[in-house]
């Protein structure tokens, strides 16, 4: 019996011995690559390069997975750590930092430092946000700059010939646009503003008043690389005013009507601010949907959110310098326009000619136009912003929902009071805090 | 008493060689499970312990030790302090109307019906639906704009109702979600204490005279009472871990306000694997640990002293009879 399964034991080692051989013979000369991006809407683009990259690497196989943004940074969470993650990330410095802090993250090799430091090809704002202690980790990719959308036959209808300039014109026509049914719940939004929601979204989206209207999140201290919050001032406090009377006041938001991107499709607001990537998903969603883009409305000063993407290649990459040869290669000029072309996402490189599309497309004017007093502001390249902007998104969620802070200037300088102590406390306590 | 402490030696010197060799053999099978058991279910626990006493960085669990300063920090911390009061509302509704309902279901199901086996599947449906595309679909469900919740109230002139986007409704919402997907445990496991009552007690009650309600009062549910411990543990130690249906519910642009249905799970999961504080995310683990403990344990010593009671009446009932 013992010498039967010691047989039977030998025979199936043999057998496994011989599958293996085959394999790895089989797969000689076969490279495969790993991506992962938090963007689903990229899948296409990924798609496409990998098989334009096959075509002068045939050996190459791709690995693409794209998951929605915020179950995306969960499995980095778990993966990077434990050294499981994918060759090559799509990931916004915000997420990455903290892992490039803690050493998980290495360095770009030579060669694609060259390139990502040539003169003109990436802005000085994209080098300087994406740096730390001087040196960038990962190949700016793309960039999610804001823009005001707005429906033009709806601002037709309320005779409003063009966009809002200035943020109290934008509270006026937000009015004006807002509809209602007889019973008197909100049936079309003004102005469509994030009041809800997981994670940081809320106190990014609010940023994009706050900013304009003379605060900010974190403003850098007197030494350089210390913060402190930026937005116990009268430009907060008018900022969550702003979102305040819009709920509460004048009632052309609130809760329960759909909100963002779908609620603009849907028809069931008049404006929102966001990304460029809506205008390809709104190709797709709603075609006949007409609408124009215009830059962020002034108040005591001009400015939008510019989120840069970056493509890192991890440490788990079994050959890294394949895995580099491949992010190049998504950043040149071709792929970079075919990126804006049919994804939407505006490219992180300034080198690349998009008048072409821009003139068929001229939605994406709003986003690459700018001006001279226009600002370019952007997540803090530190590893606690993240967990600062979701607990500051908390206390907001929580006070766009309380009408007692209506008319009440003592109620809402309290809570932003309280909301940039909390900030300040989770920079003392990571060594980040400088007055 | 000198026997009784030598019995098992010589027992284990009176087995005979085969019984000693299928000992061995089986040993060696168990071994493997006990071992990965061990490491993947022990050892973490002890880890957690440990980590809860110390600073924690991405990669370095141990980087600083703090004693019990993790510990006093949680108390002044705001959202832990919510997010246990928010656990403990949600455990005591869930596990009180879950409890509830299907103790009555499982009442109504116990009598041969036409039918009850259907009824009895579509009950314990939700508990083998994976709770992801549940909480997906309740979402849906509670939509403010086209969810069915608000279509079917407003056929009563309702007007819509943001159940998920307001602090007073939304932990509601997410109460009757996570009843309806555990009720139908809770039923199977009563129904087969139910059935397990022998139906000679039930008889000589009725024969006795007690109508519906006193049979179910004075019979089923003091011999339910061990499941009924049980089934209050397993449904207690589960609210307090809740977590997924929090998580779904709360994302994207029309989610839950995250504070208002924040939980110690949720808030371990932020602290461990979006700040990395896992240190103190691993003494609030700690505390849920502790109070399920000390829940579990209080449970169990109500119904010790209800039966203790219950056999002293019945031995002074015996001895003045």
């Amino acid at each position: 019996m013992v010498k039967r399964v010691g047989i039977v034991f030998v025979a199936l080692m043999v057998l496994t011995g011989m599958l293996f051989a085959g394999g790895s013979s089989e797969a000689k000369g076969k490279e495969t690559l790993s991506v992962w991006c938090g963007y689903p809407e990229m899948e296409a683009f990924y798609k496409h390069a990998a098989e334009e990259y096959k075509k002068l690497h045939p050996n190459v196989e791709f690995n693409i997975v794209t998951h929605p943004l915020r179950e995306f940074e969960q499995k980095l969470s778990a993966t990077i750590p434990s050294n499981t993650v994918a060759d090559i990330i799509d990931v916004s410095v915000y997420a990455n930092q903290k892992f490039i802090e803690a050493g998980f993250i290495p360095r770009m090799p030579e060669k694609v430092g060259s390139f990502v430091n040539a003169p003109g090809r990436y802005s000085d704002f994209a080098r300087k946000n994406n740096s730390y202690k001087g040196v960038m980790y990962g190949v700016p990719f793309f960039q999610g700059r804001t823009a005001l959308f707005y429906n033009t036959d709806m601002f037709a209808e309320a005779g409003l010939s063009g966009p809002p300039k200035t943020m109290a014109e934008m509270y006026e026509y937000a009015k004006k646009l807002a509809r209602r049914d007889g019973a008197g719940n909100l049936t079309r939004s003004g102005h469509s503003l994030r009041l809800s929601g997981q994670g940081s979204g809320v106190a990014e989206k609010w940023w994009f008043v706050l900013y304009p209207m003379g605060g900010t999140i974190l403003k850098e201290g007197k030494t350089p690389g210390t913060y402190h919050a930026g937005y116990n001032n009268d430009g907060g406090r008018n900022a969550l005013k702003y979102y305040v009377d819009a709920v509460h006041k004048d009632k052309w938001d609130d809760h329960k009507i759909k909100h963002d991107a779908e609620a603009f499709q849907l028809g069931l607001t008049a404006m929102f601010f966001r990304e460029s990537w809506v205008i390809g998903d709104t190709a797709k969603k709603a075609p006949n949907l007409k609408f124009k883009t215009a830059l962020v409305p002034r108040d005591a000063r001009w400015g939008r959110i510019t989120n840069i993407q970056n493509l890192y290649v991890t440490k788990a990459a079994k050959n890294p310098d394949l895995a580099w040869d491949f992010v190049l290669f998504m950043v040149n000029d071709a792929n970079q326009k075919w990126m804006l072309d049919n994804v939407g996402w505006l490219p992180a490189r300034m080198d690349v000619d998009l008048k072409e599309i821009i003139a068929r497309k001229p939605q994406f004017e709003a986003f690459v136009a700018t001006a001279p007093d226009y600002e370019e502001f952007g997540y803090i390249p530190i590893g606690p912003f993240d967990e600062l902007a979701t607990r500051l998104a908390e206390r907001l969620v929580a006070a766009f929902m309380d009408a007692s802070l209506a008319n009440n200037p003592a109620g809402i300088a309290k809570v932003i009071a309280d909301a940039a102590e909390e900030t300040n406390q989770i920079l003392k306590r990571s060594n980040f805090y400088g007055e | 008493m000198k026997t009784k402490s030598t019995a098992p030696a010589a027992r284990r010197r009176g087995l005979s060689e085969i019984e000693r060799k299928k000992r061995i053999f089986a040993y060696s099978m168990i071994a493997p499970v006990i071992l990965i058991f061990g490491f993947v279910r022990i050892l973490p626990i002890f880890q957690n312990f440990l980590y809860s006493f110390f600073h924690s960085s991405i990669g370095n669990p141990l980087e600083k030790f703090l004693g019990l300063a993790n510990f006093t920090d949680l108390f002044k911390d705001h959202l832990f302090i919510l997010s246990l009061r928010n656990t403990t509302f949600f455990a005591l509704f869930v596990t009180f109307f879950s409890v509830i309902f299907a103790v009555l279901l499982a009442v109504m199901l116990s009598s041969p019906t036409r039918g009850g086996a259907f009824y009895e599947t579509v009950y314990f449906l939700p508990v083998i639906t994976p709770m992801v595309p549940v909480a997906v679909v309740w979402k849906w469900i509670y939509d403010p704009t086209y969810g069915l919740l608000n279509y079917i109230l407003s056929w009563f002139g309702v007007a819509p109702v943001g159940w998920l986007v307001f602090p007073d409704t939304a932990m509601i919402a997410i109460i009757i979600m996570s009843v309806w997907k555990i009720v139908g445990y809770n039923m199977i496991i009563f129904l087969v204490g139910i059935r397990d009552i022998p139906e000679s007690y039930l008889e000589a009650a009725r024969i006795d005279g007690a109508n519906t309600l006193q049979v179910f009062r004075r019979i089923t549910l003091p011999l339910l009472r061990p499941i009924m411990l049980f089934v209050l543990v397993i449904s207690t130690i589960n609210s307090y871990n809740v977590f997924t249906q929090v998580f779904i519910m709360t994302s994207g642009p029309q989610g839950a306000p995250g504070n208002a249905v924040r939980t110690i799970v949720f808030d371990i999961y932020e602290n461990a694997f979006r700040y990395f504080r896992t240190g103190y995310a691993a003494a609030e683990a700690v505390v849920l640990f502790l109070i399920i403990l000390a829940l579990t344990l209080t449970q169990f010593g109500i119904s010790g002293s209800r039966e203790r009671r219950e056999r002293s009446r019945l031995k002074r009932k015996g001895a003045s009879a």
